[in-house]
């Protein structure tokens, strides 16, 4: 077959590997942040499975942020990394 | 801090896509069926139990980092040199938008670039959500794809750097389920040695610097910035605008300021304005004599439950025929009384909206939809004049309303 050089249409990415935070041993006591993106039953979602968090493996207390809608980064990550252990988050329809 | 990012099994391309940009291509995402919205909360909540247990380990369990991103596929490669073999493989590589791509050989680069080709690393934008790096030589890659010539580059090259535009929210433009994508309004001399058309059909087929331009626009957002359709670019319908979405402004037969002027360019200087659009609706007004007779059309048209610049706000266009345009005119309407006179008509009852989706809205726009009479009525957007009025078109009575994203402002640049 006969070819041809041609350049890929990709280009590079800025993209760095970073580690992720460390994993906590147990979810006993700790603060469980809800970051709730606003779109329809997500609070319902996260809401459940921070209950069950408490119910199941004696997560603490639970709060939640809101941001007003989806299609915007969240103003709120430093205050909720302050005052929380761990986080749940999320995005779908 | 442990998160845990939850989501449904069918946005879950989009959200390993978000998470490789981040550099975290080992975060987990923990799915449930989808859809989550749209249905009972019971439900919901059932959906809830069957992660628990996952999001649980996620949170207690430190996953291995890899080492390295994944590898940069090789940057120049062998391709069939058959026209109808180099489709087959430039669909199979996602190159493709669907239609016939031409070949980017090194020669067909090397032309486009021209005398840029000694800038040709020069990064003109970091695409989202892919964080892909649109130097000069990718855009010109995907404009030898999309078929562009030399002299319509620098058209594309302002256009990414507009999108990139922090304002414009391109992440949000690119992975919505919205159909948006950005639409190309081209103001000044350029346009017209280019033969952008402004005129008859100028959003349809038949002008190949429309055609080509938009394309080679679209091709970067793709490839560059990595929005796969069903994959990363969400979009439940999307629509025909998303192969190729440009036009220029009708100068010569705006009675007004052209869209750059209004925005602080000289009328000799040539710009490119990119706003995050759906699909034209057509308004046809055969009879209309006056601009208080035209505008119930045009406020018909633009007054819709289904638009996002309904409840997020954003600057919905409206783009004139020229004849249209001359009706407001004659009336001695300025660009500013059509953006009133829009505003104050084309209104929706709160009633019109379902309770759900009011109560959603309230959330986002307390002071438009929180605690209001049902009598009470909403403007097709927040304010007045984040309308966008252009003229364009050619003969006939029509004109069109382009509901936007809502979630974006639109850019203008200039096109060096």
């Amino acid at each position: 077959m006969k070819t041809l050089r041609v350049s890929q249409p990709f280009g590079a990415t800025a993209v760095e590997v970073q580690p992720l935070a460390r994993r906590r041993p147990s979810l006993g006591g700790l603060r469980v942040a809800i970051l709730d993106n606003s779109k329809p039953n997500a609070d319902v979602l996260l809401g459940r499975v921070a209950e069950l968090l408490v119910e199941r493996a004696g997560a603490g207390p639970v709060a939640v942020w809101r941001k007003p809608g989806s299609s915007h980064p969240a103003t709120v990550i430093d205050e909720v990394a302050a005052a929380a252990d761990v986080a749940l988050t999320g995005s779908a329809d | 801090m442990p998160v845990a990012v939850l989501g449904t099994d069918a946005f879950v391309s989009l959200g390993q896509a978000a998470a490789r940009a981040l550099g975290m291509p080992h975060l987990q995402l923990k799915t449930v069926p989808h859809p989550i919205g749209g249905i009972d909360p019971k439900v919901v909540r059932a959906k809830a139990e069957t992660i628990v247990d996952r999001v649980i380990a996620a949170l207690t369990r430190d996953p291995a980092t890899p080492t390295t991103a994944a590898p940069e596929a090789a940057v120049v490669v062998d391709a069939p040199a058959d026209l109808d073999a180099f489709q087959d493989f430039a669909v199979a590589e996602g190159w493709s938008d669907g239609l016939p791509v031409l070949p980017p050989t090194e020669e067909r680069v090397a032309r486009l670039l021209g005398h840029l080709a000694q800038r040709r690393d020069e990064v003109v934008a970091t695409l989202a959500p892919r964080r892909g790096i649109a130097t000069l030589e990718a855009i010109a890659v995907n404009a030898a794809l999309a078929g562009a010539l030399p002299e319509h580059l620098p058209v594309i090259v302002a256009a990414v750097r507009a999108v990139a535009e922090p304002r414009f929210n391109l992440y949000a433009i690119q992975t919505t389920t919205h159909p948006c994508t950005p639409l190309l309004i081209v103001n000044g001399p350029l346009g017209r040695r280019l033969g952008i058309s402004g005129g008859a059909n100028a959003l349809g087929q038949g002008h190949r610097a429309n055609a080509v331009i938009g394309r080679g626009l679209r091709l970067c957002l793709q490839n560059v910035g990595g929005a796969r359709p069903g994959r990363e670019d969400r979009a439940t319908l999307g629509h025909g605008g998303k192969f190729s979405y440009c036009l220029a402004e009708n100068e010569a037969e705006s009675p007004w300021p052209s869209l750059h002027v209004e925005r602080g360019f000289g009328a000799g200087e040539s710009c490119v304005t990119v706003c995050g659009a759906e699909a034209p609706h057509n308004v046809n007004d055969h009879g209309s004599t006056t601009a208080e007779a035209l505008c119930l059309a045009l406020a018909g048209t633009a007054a819709t439950t289904g638009s996002n610049n309904v409840y997020l706000g954003g600057e919905p266009l409206v783009i004139l025929g020229p004849e249209h345009a001359a009706t407001l005119a004659a009336s001695g309407w300025s660009k500013a009384d059509v953006r009133r006179a829009l505003w104050e008509r084309a209104r929706v009852r709160l009633e019109r909206f379902s309770r759900e989706n009011r109560e959603r809205f309230a959330v986002i726009d307390p002071a438009r939809f929180k605690d209001r009479p049902l009598t009470d009525e909403v403007a097709l957007c927040t304010d007045a004049m984040d309308i966008m009025v252009i003229v364009a078109g050619g003969p006939g009575k029509h004109s069109a309303v382009v509901p936007t994203f809502g979630a974006t402002r639109s850019v203008t640049v200039l096109i060096e």
